[in-house]
């Protein structure tokens, strides 16, 4: 019914951290649990009392029982609330965590398919569900499950007929709210789906409107959210359905219970059965049932998708990463030798254990795509030895890129083997620490400019900061800066030039020491006299270390000492590059003479 | 240099008025809103039917009449209601849900469509992940306060009615009776400052955990590139912390309000009976039948005070998700988020400005002091003279943040232009954003964006242009070559944002989505900066050396662009510094052969 095991199963180690707080929290539900039942015994007693001609001294002391009572539970509620939420939320701020770390080390492939707008979703909108799973379930499900028992077991105390035909209704009822509820969940899935869809396309949306404006195509794109939001009206009226399907059955129940009441309430009342109190007693307890009821029935609803967000997060937590751990081996200090040995290598885009089919209810079709792994390298062997620097020529989507992605184990080679200083890339445990990739994609933060430098790594000092910032000549840019350091960036590229992100992402290299730098079209959104700027800075940073530098320009390949012309994913020429360019028969030399031509022209 | 933040402009009026919002919202649905409404009042106050039937009841066995007649009445009520009840519980579930989904979906349409409205390059100030949890959740609070409104209307009904049935009883226990119900109104009132207060704490800390999560997966490849994981997770970690303690105190605050309202029924009886319990059974006194009522009937209305104390205090919560959706539509006012929409019809195309015939001697596109100052008051560019003749293939260059992007972006009004006047054929353009886009003119940025649908699709982008202007596209963008490597050909999912696309497979998309619009101008920035040489090559000669050249404006600082340019415009600080051939400016500008190189 309720996914307890499951959840259980997904969040045991998190909530273990939480026991003391769990015992004081079973406590406090124990002693409302208590003052919820006594109500009803104190009313009996008054009414009973009067009917008896009792004092009534004694009879306001019931009452103002009543009233403490009341209180009392007040009081006790609203204290389980607080200790089930702290619990409830340090338990999900770990998962999410965890969570978010896995996304982080999950290959670059899973994120080519995953919208950051997707997986905020995954990381955040399911274990929020989550994490109001927790104070609901221990709060109101078991709280109010407890209230339910307490007042069948009382029955039965009154009367083994009356207690007997009510726990049989209940039964009967808890039942047909448990059929209801393994109907109901599909639906519930299949709500959260097209809400992760929608949401997933809005964000692009947003991210696109440049595009999206100057193409003319607003009115389009407005059109696509609203096809979604029409497609989605119906899943919601479907999910509100099933939660009136229980509302209904817990309703018909409470009228059983009270039509039972009066049944046997008038054939058992009078000197040898019931007295009035208790019959009265029968119908407070049966509408206090009414309440518990509806919470649970209320929570249900949140349970459900909760059923659905966990098998979501298992799903994503159990999707492996396409590369296989790190290994032990600890690379020296100093430049590293890299070495392509027969790398074969294809993108395998339409890999399972994709995360949405769990939710997908044939909704996103578009997650499939739609042609098999294109392999991309084939027998790719080329060598650079520690402290030379090669230059990768070639068209796009000759295979340049990936070259680059492979040197820095953002994925691994189907065949063959990269090596690094002389050690297997997978068996290397620092490979983070010695190789470094600027990219010409630079992602920044909406955080200081010193947190985006250093990726939040406090322990890099400003000293060293301004070391990197001075090197790169950035300082001017930095003094402009209304508060230094400390100056937020607007993120997303706001407030920053495509050409300044790319000289901050160099700084980020700056600030570590690798053994190998691969620089991917990292200069290529520069104009030539921010570049020339840059080469000095560059000069330095390669200075006794190895680099690969993939460029669309042949000058930017002039510090190079080895060229490597790629064409179809294959290296079809390889060599010394002052000796390739003297030869007038290699290609190399020939794109020279290309480049000589355009510049006479 | 250029933006470093964002201005934000708070609502001079301060709060909104968010109760008028919600009347709004409701308005709009003129006859599915009352009908719940009616609906919902209904099933809330039918309730009192049961208690009316305990009473009975209870005065029939205490009367110690016949015991069967009373059963059978007593039943056959209860029957009749639970018919009438389930019945009108699913219909108006299912009416509400729709009332309530409309309502939402109207919402999320007018945030977008004012976001499509602002300048392109400059939509939102928030990252894309804040910007989706305003459109869900800030939806989701607005709608909750929407649907209470219903049950708040069945809880004051119902509330009336126990309290007449319970006065003609005895009005001074009904007075007691209701008196808690009243200290827990005024107490939810007092708090509803402090409510509001923490409700946005919440989703501010919630807002800065999901927009760190979305930056984090964008720059994934960074990250792992820099093994900066750990250091990401220790900030994630402070960020997630402080949503905790923020939301908890939120969340205790509604458990308090909530409960608050149930207590009342059982206070409310308590204090009946420390008055009347003396009188329970005596002539004059209460019978246990109308003290059932009092019972009973305060059980119905604590749910009345539930909803009550709920309903003004998701009001509040309304406000802060009403402020927040406001404040996401840049410039926006509160009516422009409920102003109607209907779900099935799509809302009214943007009014396109049509061409006037203009003077054929008039350049194509001519801007005279044209001007944009960030909001920093840094870079932008100031006071630009620019024409561009029919045929033209006119180049801005110049060094990085000279102001090159901006320049376009501003003629192009996807940029507020601060000062200057833009002429199409000779013609005053007055609204540069709604006048320059296809067919006019059609622009591709420097990092231009897919998204996830078919390649065919990214290209026409709701147009038809059919297989074969699509095809001439492909092959002037010289995209030909990569489409013959993929099966799917023109169906090929791109993938979120295009990213299943080489960086130079996306930079040629993007060139042939402009393309096939056949604009009367180009723009392009840094087209070839993802491109090869050859392919470089190839592009400028499909595009210019044929016997139809386009007409464009470029930023670039290519030798193909150059060299091929009728006129290269140099600027520097946002400021035109020379203008020429390429040829000119070789022989006369040190900018510009620092440039060359």
């Amino acid at each position: 019914m309720i996914p307890v095991r499951a959840y259980l199963a997904l969040l045991t180690t998190y909530l273990r951290r939480h026991r003391g707080r769990m015992v004081l929290l079973g406590l406090l539900v124990a002693a409302d649990l208590a003052v919820q039942l006594a109500i009803p015994q104190v009313l009996r007693s008054v009414i009973d009392g009067a009917l008896d001609g009792q004092p009534v001294d004694r009879l306001g002391l019931l009452a103002g029982i009543v009233v403490a009572a009341a209180i009392a539970h007040q009081v006790l509620a609203v204290a389980a609330t607080w200790i089930a939420e702290q619990v409830g939320w340090r338990a999900t701020n770990d998962l999410r965590a965890d969570l978010t770390r896995h996304v982080l080390h999950l290959d670059l492939g899973f994120h080519k398919q995953h919208p950051p707008g997707h997986l905020i979703e995954r990381v955040d909108g399911d274990v929020t569900a989550l994490s109001n799973f927790f104070s609901a379930m221990v709060v109101k499900v078991v709280g109010n499950g407890m209230l339910i028992a307490g007042i069948m077991v009382l029955l039965l105390r009154e009367s083994l007929l009356v207690g007997g035909v009510m726990t049989l209704l209940l039964l009967v009822g808890l039942l047909v709210l448990g059929r209801l509820h393994v109907v109901v969940v599909p639906w519930w899935r299949a709500h959260r789906a097209i809400a992760a869809e929608t949401y997933g396309q809005l964000g692009e949306q947003v991210d696109g409107t440049e595009d999206i404006a100057a193409n003319g195509a607003r009115d389009f794109m407005q059109e696509r959210f609203a096809d979604l939001l029409r497609r989605w009206m119906p899943l919601e009226v479907r999910g509100w359905t099933g939660w009136a399907l229980m509302w209904s059955t817990s309703e018909i129940l409470r009228i059983a219970m009270l039509v039972a009441t009066f049944v046997l309430g008038a054939r058992l009342l009078g000197p040898t059965g019931l007295t009035i109190g208790t019959v009265y007693l029968v119908v407070h307890y049966v509408e206090m049932i009414g309440h518990p009821l509806h919470q649970i029935r209320e929570e249900m609803q949140d349970l459900q998708k909760a059923g659905a967000a966990i098998d979501r997060v298992r799903g994503l937590l159990e999707r492996p990463s396409a590369l296989p751990a790190a290994g032990s081996t600890v690379l020296p200090a100093g430049p590293l030798s890299v070495a392509f040995t027969d790398v074969h290598f294809a993108y395998d885009d339409a890999d399972g254990g994709d995360v949405d089919r769990v939710d997908a209810d044939g909704t996103r079709p578009d997650r499939d795509d739609p042609h098999g792994p294109t392999p991309v390298l084939h027998d790719v062997s080329v060598s650079v030895a520690a402290g030379r620097v090669l230059g990768v020529l070639g068209r796009t989507g000759s295979g340049k890129s990936t070259l680059a992605r492979l040197a820095t184990r953002l994925y691994a080679p189907d065949r063959g083997d990269v090596a690094i200083g002389g050690m297997s890339i997978g068996d290397v445990a620092n490979l983070r620490e010695r190789v470094a990739m600027v990219t010409q994609d630079v992602q920044l933060f909406r955080a200081t400019v010193r947190d985006n430098l250093t990726f939040f790594d406090r322990g890099i000092d400003d000293d060293r900061l301004h070391e990197a910032i001075r090197l790169l000549g950035l300082d001017d840019w930095l003094a402009g800066l209304p508060h230094g350091l400390d100056t937020h960036l607007g993120g997303q590229d706001t407030g920053v030039s495509a050409g300044e992100a790319q000289l901050l992402a160099f700084t980020r290299v700056f600030l570590r020491d690798p053994g190998l730098v691969v620089l991917d079209e990292a200069s290529s959104r520069l104009d030539p006299a921010t570049e020339s700027w840059l080469e000095r800075a560059i000069d330095g940073l390669l200075a006794d270390r190895t680099g690969i530098i993939i460029a669309h320009r042949l000058h930017t390949l002039h510090r190079a000492d080895d060229v490597a012309v790629m064409e179809a994913g294959r290296v079809v020429e390889f060599g010394d590059r002052v000796a390739l360019a003297a030869d007038p028969d290699s290609r190399y030399a020939r794109l020279l003479a290309a480049g000589m031509e355009e510049v006479l022209t | 240099m250029s933006t470093i933040e964002h201005r934000h402009e708070p609502h001079a009026d301060g709060r909104l008025p968010s109760l008028r919002m919600l009347v709004r919202l409701m308005a709009n649905q003129p006859v599915r809103y009352p009908v719940s409404l009616v609906l919902w009042t209904g099933i809330w106050s039918s309730g009192l039917v049961v208690a009316v039937i305990v009473e009975r009841f209870f005065d029939g066995i205490e009367a110690g009449g016949p015991a069967g007649w009373t059963v059978t009445v007593a039943v056959g009520g209860l029957l009749l209601w639970i018919v009438v009840r389930v019945a009108s519980i699913l219909f108006g579930m299912r009416w509400h849900a729709r009332v309530l989904f409309r309502a939402g979906a109207a919402m999320q349409r007018n945030m977008l469509r004012w976001i499509f409205g602002l300048p392109g390059a400059r939509p939102v100030r928030e990252a894309p992940g804040e910007v989706v949890s305003r459109f869900r959740d800030d939806v989701d609070h607005t709608l909750e306060a929407m649907d209470l409104s219903v049950d708040f209307s069945g809880a004051i009904v119902s509330a009336t009615v126990a309290f007449v049935l319970l006065v003609a009883v005895d009005p001074v226990l009904a007075g007691v009776a209701f008196a808690p119900m009243v200290v827990v109104l005024v107490v939810v009132w007092v708090l509803s400052a402090r409510i509001r207060a923490y409700r946005e704490c919440a989703r501010a800390a919630t807002e800065a955990v999901t927009g760190f999560l979305g930056e984090s997966f964008s720059a994934a490849q960074s990250i792992k590139v820099a093994g900066a994981e750990d250091a990401v997770l220790a900030r994630f970690d402070v960020l997630n912390e402080r949503r905790r303690a923020m939301m908890v105190r939120d969340r205790t605050l509604t458990a308090a309000t909530d409960t608050m309202g149930e207590s009342t029924g059982t206070i409310g009886t308590g204090l009946v009976l420390v008055l009347a319990a003396g009188t329970i059974g005596a002539t004059g006194g209460l019978s246990v039948g109308e003290f059932a009522l009092f019972a009973t009937l305060m059980g119905q209305t604590s749910f009345a005070a539930f909803f009550i104390g709920t309903f003004l205090a998701r009001i509040r919560q309304a406000g802060v998700s009403f402020e927040r959706m406001v404040d996401l539509m840049d410039g926006g006012q509160w009516q422009d988020l409920t102003r109607h929409n209907v779900l099935e019809s799509p809302l009214s195309a943007a009014t396109r400005t049509r061409p006037a015939p203009g003077h054929a001697d008039a350049p194509l596109v001519s801007v005279r002091g044209l001007s944009h100052v960030h909001p920093d008051g840094e870079g932008g560019v100031r006071d630009v003279d620019l024409d561009v003749n029919e045929g033209q293939l006119v180049v801005v260059t110049g060094r990085i943040g000279s102001g090159k992007s901006t320049l376009l972006q501003t003629l192009l009004g996807l940029l507020p232009a601060d000062r200057g006047r833009l002429e199409w054929r000779g013609v005053e353009v007055t609204d540069p954003g709604a006048f320059m886009v296809p067919p006019i003119a059609a622009y591709t940025p420097q990092v231009p964006r897919l998204f996830s649908m078919a390649l065919r699709d990214n290209l026409e982008m709701g147009e038809s242009y059919g297989d074969r202007a699509l095809w001439t596209a492909i092959e002037a963008a010289t995209l030909r070559a990569d489409l013959d490597t993929m099966p799917a050909g023109l169906e090929t999912l791109v993938g979120p944002r295009g990213m299943r696309l080489s960086g130079g497979q996306v930079q040629r998309s993007a060139a042939a989505r402009m393309l096939v619009r056949r604009p009367d101008l180009l723009v392009f920035d840094d087209l070839s900066s993802a491109l090869d040489v050859e392919t470089e090559a190839l592009l400028w000669e499909q595009l210019f050396d044929g016997s139809e050249p386009a007409t464009a404006l470029v930023v670039s600082h290519r030798r193909p662009a150059l060299s091929r340019a009728d006129l290269v415009v140099v600027l520097d600080h946002g400021v035109v510094v020379d203008r020429g051939t390429a040829q000119e400016l070789r022989d006369r500008s040190e900018a510009f052969r620092d440039l060359w190189g």
